[in-house]
């Protein structure tokens, strides 16, 4: 069988999902030798930028007539395309606060040229194209991004959790910042992947792999409420990642 | 006649640029290092967020250097704040650091700039001849990455370093893994400087540089200091952090969409090369073996010696990681809490050496510790005169004026640099030439 030919894209964002992927050290050369690796500008100088795709992995936010239509012609190349990293998914911090009068801080943060940027609100990617793969996270999990690999290898659809932060923090035990300690922690209404990092570390949630979908958002609010944590810290904080994080309550 | 040299999407380089030059019967008109990154306007959407949230924020300008905004911001955030950590916690931010240098000067080398010297497209072409140079790479970025992660909590985007401290300390039992991981690293450096050593020279480019970078007299080091040094021409001038805006004086300049950074009205260089022709005490004795051992004298008039010093400050940074490391187990790691905050009014500046040169995070905060104002000066912001002024020396030092040859020497200048340019969106955004 032929190996699947494969791009690997950054639009607006950080390159930090691209990053964790050259960082799979023990497994770089073995993914190389798997995929037929035909575009990634990040990591090499011969590229075929119009071959068929068999898989896109697409980083970043659309934040301007570039990425937009860039995105537009990496879809229309490529048989699946998966968003990689909570930009792609979400907005991202691009998107932390969507009422900011954007045309106002081009201006206070470029000066007078700020009017003359390429710049448009920031849409994830599935505002603009279709996308069949969403893997949040900012930046990705490791493991998560080599067993979706491997599970498209194979054929099969990856699985990505659909429970929230809180479950993986149980698991481990730790001591709940938010019941306890009265901290803004997000993680109940956050989704898992990342085995409840910071909060392992003594260090509240911030929500930076989006919103879980089964959340009983009413009630997690109720519970900030009762420890007195005002609703707009907790609105501005979900929101971080994610701008419709909460939406549902 | 007028003719034009464009690389349209810069390749093995963090983000989205790209490089034109004009030429008129032969001279150079017009030089452009361009920059296709979109706004995110991330100084002005964080304003009236938390103190506690900025640092998470803001480290999410860029990936590669994400340890260094964390913990530019961190300092930033304390200093506006009054905010005085232990001892303790400027070591581990110190190692910290180490390991991000590490793990960038190691990916930059070897993924994306060692293909130039020896003519591949990339590194996966580079290790189907040169595999056990490619692995050697892959070990030392990975060192970098488990220094990231054991005192970070993860390689890409760090969680564990917070106001007043860190949110977990270490374990001796990871202290002792990362001790083996260094001394393995240790090795790793002598096949390095002699894999560095057999490169090609890339001799195509000379000219007169002004260098800046943060004073650190004592160990070399990226975190500690407030005091910036520019030297040129064996003159040094000393520059408090608080006035880094003497630096970024932007100006306008024909020729070129950008508003370049300059001192006394002339574009210097930051990064390695700069910060090792400024700091000339305090390398380990090993990475001082290693200049002559690579040929780097100082100070440099050629900007692809900054790989050379990249190669300096790899050794350094797993040699003096080591000593931090042996340190940490002989005195033990106190399990101190984090230094409490009071909210209050003020204004601080943050100066730090990322991988790719200095960086500037200040912020004004108000009486509750809301932040009001956020100002970030990156090093591809402060580099992007300077690394046009040596794009105009490389055509003018050419005596052959072919275009793909020109484009190679271009694109290896770049990435001597090694341009970060979601960083540096944060003070320029050119436009594609129409």
């Amino acid at each position: 069988m032929s190996k699947p030919t494969v791009g690997l894209f950054g639009l607006t964002g950080c390159a930090g999902d691209q990053l964790v992927i050259l960082n799979c050290e023990d497994q770089l050369l073995d993914l190389v030798s798997a995929l037929d690796i035909r575009d990634f500008l990040m990591a090499s100088s011969a590229n075929d930028v119009s071959c068929e795709l068999d898989l896109a992995l697409v980083e970043g936010a659309v934040l301007s007539k570039r990425d937009e239509e860039k995105l537009k012609r990496i879809r229309a190349r490529s048989k699946a395309l998966m968003a990689i990293g909570t930009c792609a998914v979400w907005g991202g911090v691009a998107a932390l606060n969507p009422e900011a009068d954007r045309a106002k801080l081009l201006e206070e943060i470029y000066g007078h040229q700020g009017a003359q940027y390429d710049s448009l609100p920031p849409r994830s990617l599935r505002e603009v194209v279709k996308v069949d793969l969403n893997l949040t996270g900012c930046p990705i999990e490791k493991e998560q991004f080599l067993s979706a690999v491997s599970s498209l290898l194979n054929g099969d659809p990856p699985i990505f959790p659909e429970y929230a932060v809180c479950a993986e923090c149980r698991m481990r035990e730790n001591n709940c910042l938010l019941i306890e300690k009265s901290q803004v922690c997000c993680g109940p209404l956050t989704v898992a992947g990342c085995d409840a990092r910071c909060p392992g570390l003594g260090i509240p949630c911030v929500g930076c792999r989006g919103p879980v979908d089964e959340a009983n958002v009413s009630s997690v609010l109720a519970m900030f409420g009762e420890k007195g944590i005002p609703r707009e810290r907790i609105a501005a904080k979900l929101r971080t990642f994610a701008p419709t994080s909460g939406d549902h309550s | 006649m007028s003719t034009r040299i464009q690389v349209e999407h810069l390749a093995r380089v963090e983000g989205h640029g790209g490089i034109t030059v004009e030429l008129d019967d032969g001279a150079v008109a017009a030089v452009r290092f361009d920059i296709f990154e979109g706004a995110r306007l991330l100084e002005g959407l964080v304003r009236g967020r938390s103190y506690e949230d900025i640092s998470q924020i803001l480290s999410r300008i860029c990936s590669i250097c994400s340890v260094a905004h964390s913990l530019t911001s961190l300092k930033a955030t304390e200093n506006a704040l009054g905010v005085k950590v232990t001892p303790q916690t400027e070591l581990l931010r110190d190692l910290l650091y180490r390991g991000e240098s590490i793990q960038s000067h190691a990916l930059h080398l070897f993924c994306l700039a060692v293909p130039d010297y020896l003519d591949y497209p990339s590194v996966t072409a580079l290790a189907a001849d040169h595999l056990d140079a490619v692995k050697l790479g892959l070990r030392m970025k990975k060192l970098g990455n488990s220094i990231q992660e054991t005192l970070g909590g993860r390689a890409v985007h760090p969680v564990n370093a917070i106001v007043g401290g860190f949110g977990k300390l270490p374990s001796v039992d990871s202290l002792v893994a990362l001790r083996e991981a260094l001394i393995q690293g240790v090795a790793d450096c002598e096949t390095t400087i002699k894999l560095l050593a057999s490169l090609p020279a890339a001799d195509f480019c000379h000219t007169d540089t002004v260098f800046a970078a943060l004073s650190s007299p004592q160990n070399h080091g990226y975190y500690a200091g407030d005091e910036i040094i520019v030297s040129s021409n064996g003159q040094r001038q000393s520059v408090p952090a608080a006035a880094y805006r003497s630096l970024s004086n932007e100006k306008a300049v024909p020729g070129s969409h950008a508003k370049h950074s300059s001192f006394n009205g002339k574009p210097f260089m930051v990064g390695s090369l700069a910060r090792l022709s400024t700091n000339t005490q305090g390398l380990t004795e090993r990475a001082r073996a290693a200049m002559g051992e690579l040929g780097l004298r100082l100070p440099s008039d050629n900007p692809m010696d900054n790989n050379k010093a990249q190669g300096v400050e790899l050794v350094h940074d797993v040699h003096s990681g080591l000593a931090m490391v042996d340190r940490l187990l002989r005195d033990g790691i106190k399990e101190e809490g984090c230094v409490a905050v009071c909210p209050k009014a003020g204004t601080g500046t943050g100066v730090t050496e990322a991988p790719r040169g200095l960086l500037v995070h200040s912020y004004t905060y108000d009486d509750e510790g809301r932040i009001t104002a956020a100002d970030v000066i990156t090093p591809t912001a402060f580099n992007a005169a300077s690394i046009e002024n040596h794009f105009r020396s490389t055509i003018e030092q050419s005596a052959s004026k072919d275009a793909p040859a020109l484009r190679k020497k271009l694109e290896m200048v770049a990435r001597a640099y090694d341009p970060c340019i979601s960083c540096s969106v944060h003070l320029l955004q050119r436009h594609h030439a129409a």
